[in-house]
């Protein structure tokens, strides 16, 4: 305490990692290469990583990459420019690759001493300069760790995949792919998969802008079909399309607005 | 069912009558090919087609080629065959049949697993990296506990490994311990974070359950459930007999199941295994608990393993 309130320039850092022993190890790592760095802070997720930082306004953080609530990328980009950062990974192929290419410096678990000495020079030269926001690096790191990282990536547009539905005394998440079709029913939507049939209250109109339209294509205005489900269209007697299902003795009609759907090749 | 009539027939040919003994042997051959050809028909074909080729053969061999004896006796003999044969024969055909299509699938089955185990089995470099990371800390701060660690490690990877695993048909038992492995590992990782419960009676453990499923939803359980959460929570592994079949439930308190999530590889390949192994006899039920959090449940129909490998 005395030595930090001594000088001023005492240079400070924050750990965040979710794995306590985790954290026990960088301090103690760090301890070692530089005796002088003041830990004032240990954060258990992104989040309280953020904010920690905001209040403290340490020198440098050493941020874990997979960590709850927010993931140290999506930290260190809500921290740009105010703190020096050094990412902490366990096994991250594609981040390390980044870094790589990036120079951003990032320490592997377990830290090697050596190596942690090696982080602490680089450190030391980093800190004459303002920290460095690295935009481009880190847009691209969320990217690319989008689907593993958790929370606020950006990607290409997600589909419904899963439809949680009542069945019984239970609410059951029904998978897509086990889906023959949707119908409305008063106000109720019906799910039909091989084996049962479940209600929601989600309206199809309400579906058709999460489900993939590659999946499956509205037939009618109260009917949504998953195309793979289709075994084949004949007309009824009236004349009007009908859709038959593979494994339901269900036949869905196809109102003139959809009829160019199946339309002869 | 194909005949072989390769009887032993002359004992030692002289040298100069190979070549018509041999014809004969052929032009017989070709013969008795005919005949179960000709037997094989007539046991399957319909009655109104034996009928219509009756009559037609009729026409043919005694109006044209004038040979109606000979075409009225062979018409005699299919039906004959037809009503004495036809029925124990077709059965016969279609069960011979029956059997090639079966061995083929089961095969086409086996196959199939064995390339579905090999892509489940893979471990989590993420899960290694981090937990031999966490050896060395403890190795400096606490051995005895690292010692243990690395124990629960050596017993994971032990039944974890494609190569390494036992051979005979997996128990729940031995996924059950797999998966403690695997838990006690994440606890000292975790700390209270993750509290793990098992509710697996004894008498379960020797029943029959594929291998790496339960795994696959309880790194699921931790990796989008718990570890995603700050606070952490339950996980609880609970194993009961529910009209015949063996439910085996991976419930946790974490953050529960999000629509958009594609699932992961890891469910569509348990649905896919177990459409391949079981037929429709079993199935992967994913629900959600009223006190939320996520339930995985899969069912199998129940069976014990015999004895011998239950050990």
């Amino acid at each position: 305490m005395n030595a930090s309130s001594a000088s001023a320039a005492a240079p400070t850092a924050v750990i965040a990692d979710d794995e306590r022993l985790m954290r026990v190890q960088i301090v103690a790592r760090l301890k070692e290469a530089w005796p002088e760095l003041e830990i004032v802070g240990e954060a258990s997720n992104g989040l309280e990583a953020v904010a920690m930082v905001r209040s403290l306004e340490p020198d440098i953080v050493f941020l874990d990459i997979s960590m709850p609530e927010m993931d140290g990328i999506q930290a260190a980009k809500a921290l740009a420019g105010q703190v020096h950062v050094v990412f902490v990974t366990a096994y991250d192929q594609h981040a390390v690759t980044a870094f790589e290419q990036g120079a951003v410096d990032y320490l592997l678990k377990p830290a090697e001493p050596e190596r942690v000495a090696l982080t602490c020079q680089r450190l030391r030269e980093r800190m004459q300069r303002k920290p460095d926001p690295m935009e481009d690096i880190l847009e691209k790191l969320s990217q690319r760790l989008g689907a593993g990282g958790g929370g606020g990536a950006i990607g290409p547009r997600e589909y419904m995949r899963w439809v949680q539905a009542s069945v019984g005394a239970n609410i059951r998440m029904i998978p897509t792919s086990d889906i023959l079709f949707f119908r409305a029913e008063d106000k109720y939507t019906r799910v039909q998969t091989t084996t049962f049939e479940a209600l929601i209250r989600k309206p199809i109109k309400d579906l058709l802008d999460e489900l993939d339209p590659g999946e499956f294509w509205q037939i009618h205005r109260s009917t949504v079909v998953r195309i793979d489900a289709v075994e084949q269209v004949s007309r009824n007697f009236a004349g009007k399309q009908v859709v038959h299902v593979k494994g339901s003795g269900e036949k869905l009609e196809v109102s003139r607005t959809f009829n160019h759907l199946f339309k002869q090749m | 069912m194909t005949t072989d009539p390769s009887a032993p027939n002359s004992p030692d040919p002289a040298p100069g009558s190979m070549g018509i003994r041999q014809a004969l042997r052929e032009i017989r051959k070709g013969a008795i090919v005919v005949w179960w050809a000709f037997f094989d028909w007539v046991a399957v074909v319909q009655w109104k087609a034996l009928f219509l080729v009756s009559v037609l053969g009729m026409v043919i061999g005694g109006g044209i080629f004038k040979v109606a004896t000979l075409t009225f006796l062979l018409i005699v003999a299919a039906f004959i065959i037809k009503i004495v044969a036809g029925g124990k024969r077709r059965a016969e055909l279609t069960a011979s049949e029956a059997t090639q299509r079966a061995e083929t699938e089961q095969l086409e089955r086996a196959v199939m697993e064995a390339r579905m185990q090999a892509l489940q089995a893979q471990i989590e470099p993420h899960f290694l990296f981090n937990t031999l990371a966490s050896i060395d800390q403890l190795i400096l701060s606490d051995p005895p506990r690292a010692s243990k660690m690395q124990q629960s490690l050596i017993r994971y990877l032990r039944s974890a490994m494609p190569q390494m695993r036992e051979g005979g048909r997996p128990t729940l038992g031995q996924q059950v311990d797999l998966s403690s492995a695997f838990l006690e590992i994440m606890a000292v990782r975790m700390e209270e974070r993750l509290q793990p419960v098992m509710h697996v009676p004894e008498g379960l453990k020797s029943a029959i359950f594929p291998s790496m499923m339960l795994q696959t939803l309880v790194e699921n359980a931790i990796k989008h459930g718990l570890e995603p959460q700050a606070a952490g929570g339950r996980l609880e592994i609970r194993a009961e007999v529910v009209d015949g079949q063996l439910a085996v439930h991976v419930i946790d308190t974490g953050r529960g199941f999000a629509p958009k999530a594609d699932g992961g590889v890891g469910l569509a390949n348990i649905r896919e295994r177990l459409r391949t192994l079981y037929n429709g006899r079993a199935e992967l039920i994913i629900s959600v608990p009223t006190e939320g959090g996520t339930c995985a449940t899969i069912k199998v129909p129940y069976e014990i393993a015999p004895a011998a490998s239950a050990t």
